[in-house]
């Protein structure tokens, strides 16, 4: 009686140790999300991680990748700061020897920790919008967003054709990605014959922007163009321009609208528009099924930023099965440029330099919701 | 030339707001290092606080925003005397330093704490004064700055006669010209430091409440205000209510004029430029006597 039951324990514990070494050879692709989790970005990189999450999955639910191996994400903060971006990347591929990155949804932050990530591992930079993220990348790196060029050159086309402004002035977040903003639309607007009145620029920890409203609105300019990219300073930045008196248009920059950005600005956002290459009311049946288990694992409003990081997974799980492998860089990047990719965002192809190319959809905010307009 | 004069005013007016937000954050900072001799970095959670139970207290008591607000304040200000009652008062004998980084580390804990709680998604404080817009003249307030002003105002004004005029008003300030020799003539020096803890953290909290509706909150905004505060405290001396008052008025009105005529850009710059000067020029600050040893 006795030694059966020691027996049966020690078959028992046989068995157990040999499922053991069988799942210790499939062991995860383990991928690096390095996003804003504190300060005002916070909001913003907790949807980015969650759209990553809720595509990761829908992967492992599928079977993984590479006969079986689950996908995993480690986590790092960038608090939106470059410095801090630099010095995550550093741990995620010194300290826990991960096998890819995902980063860059702020500019400032993408351009400094792609040079910590040169010839050394395979990263997608995301929301990202500054060209030389990828014009001075490096072999191993895409980022998936439009660049701010590629953005401004068909929003200023829509604000020249649609908008019938005589003028108009910027508020601008002083970084990168801001100041590239201003100089690219005062050159395309300047061209069509809009009157820039003025610029002003805010930093990345103000909360108050009434001394530049004020300043903006005496110019009284037909409309102020807002680049504000994270939430948490958009909203105010939009409720402070109606409470400071502007009663012009106001224009929201491209690819920073969210949910939770048109709820908190209320109605200082009402007929507002914008570009995005989340078109909120497409049917692709991929992103159904990501905007269902986002909706099943969070309490969030499915978004673009939460999309992207969605996009960033899918087009790095089926290139891991393409290519066969994970940690041959060269492969994996070859791979990843050689093909176009069946994303919840629609088609997506990556030019030489790794900038992909996607759709980008005019979006306004009717009665509260973000909708398509064409 | 009109023009430019209305702008002047606007942007003054912009300044002075702000200035008294700057105020209320930086009295209960000077406060606490007045009276106990405590340099406490978690201050500015206590802001964040305030502002959190207004948008709480309204969502979830179904308050209306000036009793949220109040709820928010005394609510705040209980935990000001927890906060004294298990941590400061413990701490009390310890070393300066080992008292400024244990604050540093309970500052680090209730932002964590509320990003856990409340979650990381920035939040607005709604009020029927946010957009209401008062004309005076050309130059325009909407009614919740107004309001920022006035509260903040009559704060200080009962402040100012609490410490003055009554009993543990005398008895604050005894402990803060000589703890020892207050406690020996009879002061209950526990209850001065639960008092003080209370009306500091309950000062940053209305703060907190009253700044909620103008801008979006989220729980990482209590570091912002304690660097604010502790440039108003260094401009108008460490421990000084006065100094405290006019160095938050002046901080606000510069970066507002700073903003206006040179760039937003370089309003954070000038904030601590005037704290580097003033530690030049004045190491005590504009109000600050010079410490006796």
């Amino acid at each position: 009686m006795r030694l059966q039951s020691i027996l049966a324990a020690t078959t028992a514990a046989f068995i157990a140790a040999g499922t053991m070494a069988v799942q210790a050879q499939e062991e995860p692709v383990r991928i690096a999300a390095i996003a804003p989790l504190s300060g005002p970005g916070a909001f913003d990189g907790q949807l980015a991680v969650e759209g990553m999450e809720a595509m990761v999955a829908i992967v492992n639910e599928n079977g993984g990748v590479l006969d079986g191996r689950m996908l995993e994400l480690v986590t790092y903060d960038d608090k939106g700061s470059p410095e801090e971006g630099v010095s995550a990347a550093k741990r995620a591929i010194e300290q826990d020897d991960v096998d890819v990155i995902v980063g860059g949804w702020f500019s400032s932050v993408a351009l400094t920790m792609k040079e910590v990530t040169r010839d050394r591992i395979l990263t997608i930079m995301t929301t990202s919008q500054h060209p030389d993220t990828t014009r001075e990348g490096h072999d191993w790196l895409f980022r998936l967003n439009a660049t701010s060029t590629m953005m401004s050159g068909a929003y200023s086309q829509f604000i020249c054709d649609r908008m019938d402004l005589e003028s108009i002035a910027f508020i601008t977040i002083n970084d990168d990605y801001g100041r590239l903003e201003v100089e690219n639309y005062e050159k395309l607007l300047s061209e069509c014959g809009i009157e820039v009145l003025g610029n002003e620029y805010y930093n990345k920890d103000d909360a108050d922007f009434t001394t530049a409203l004020t300043k903006l609105r005496a110019a009284n300019p037909d409309a102020i163009y807002v680049s504000a990219i994270n939430t948490a300073q958009g909203a105010t930045i939009y409720r402070q321009i109606r409470q400071v008196g502007y009663r012009g248009t106001t224009i929201a920059s491209a690819g920073n609208m969210n949910p939770k950005l048109v709820e908190l600005s209320g109605p200082a956002l009402e007929g507002v528009y914008s570009v995005s290459l989340f078109a909120p009311d497409s049917q692709d049946p991929e992103l159904l099924a990501w905007v269902a288990k986002y909706e099943e694992m969070f309490d969030n409003e499915p978004s673009f930023i939460g999309s992207i990081g969605a996009q960033s997974i899918e087009v790095l799980a089926e290139a891991i099965d393409a290519a066969g492998t994970v940690r041959d860089y060269g492969e994996l990047a070859e791979t990843i440029r050689g093909n176009e990719w069946d994303t919840l965002l629609g088609n997506v192809t990556f030019d030489d330099i790794g900038q992909a190319e996607q759709n980008i959809y005019l979006i306004q905010i009717q009665d509260g919701k973000i909708a398509s307009v064409n | 030339m009109e023009m430019e004069l209305v702008l002047l005013t606007q942007q003054i007016m912009n300044g002075l707001v702000n200035g008294m937000t700057y105020v209320l954050i930086a009295t209960g900072l000077t406060l606490v290092f007045g009276v106990l001799h405590i340099i406490n970095f978690a201050h500015g959670e206590f802001y964040m606080l305030g502002a959190f139970f207004t948008f709480f207290a309204a969502k979830l008591l179904g308050l209306d925003y000036i009793s949220a607000g109040i709820v928010a304040t005394l609510g705040v200000a209980v935990l000001g005397i927890l906060a004294n009652r298990f941590f400061f008062w413990p701490l009390r004998k310890e070393h300066e330093f080992t008292v400024l980084l244990s604050s540093l580390g309970l500052a680090l804990l209730l932002t964590n704490g509320g990003e856990l709680i409340f979650g990381a998604d920035p939040k607005y404080v709604a009020s029927p004064f946010a957009d209401g817009i008062v004309p005076l003249g050309p130059v325009i307030v909407t009614q919740q700055r107004m309001l920022i002003f006035a509260v903040g105002a009559l704060v200080l004004v009962l402040l100012y006669l609490f410490i003055q005029k009554t009993r543990m008003g005398k008895m604050m300030r005894a402990t803060a010209q000589n703890p020892e020799g207050a406690a020996l003539t009879g002061v209950d020096i526990r209850r001065v430091y639960t008092v003080t803890f209370m009306v500091a953290c309950g000062l940053a909290a209305l703060a907190g409440a009253l700044v909620g509706p103008t801008a979006m909150i989220f729980p990482t905004v209590g570091t912002w205000a304690v660097l604010k505060g502790f440039i108003v405290v260094v401009l108008g001396g460490l421990g000084s209510i006065p100094g405290a008052l006019i160095g938050g008025l002046i901080l606000g009105v510069v970066e507002a004029l700073a903003g206006g005529y040179i760039s937003m850009g370089f309003a954070q710059a000038i904030g601590f430029s005037i704290i580097i000067v003033v530690l030049l020029w004045r190491p005590n600050g504009l109000f600050g006597a010079a410490r006796r040893a």
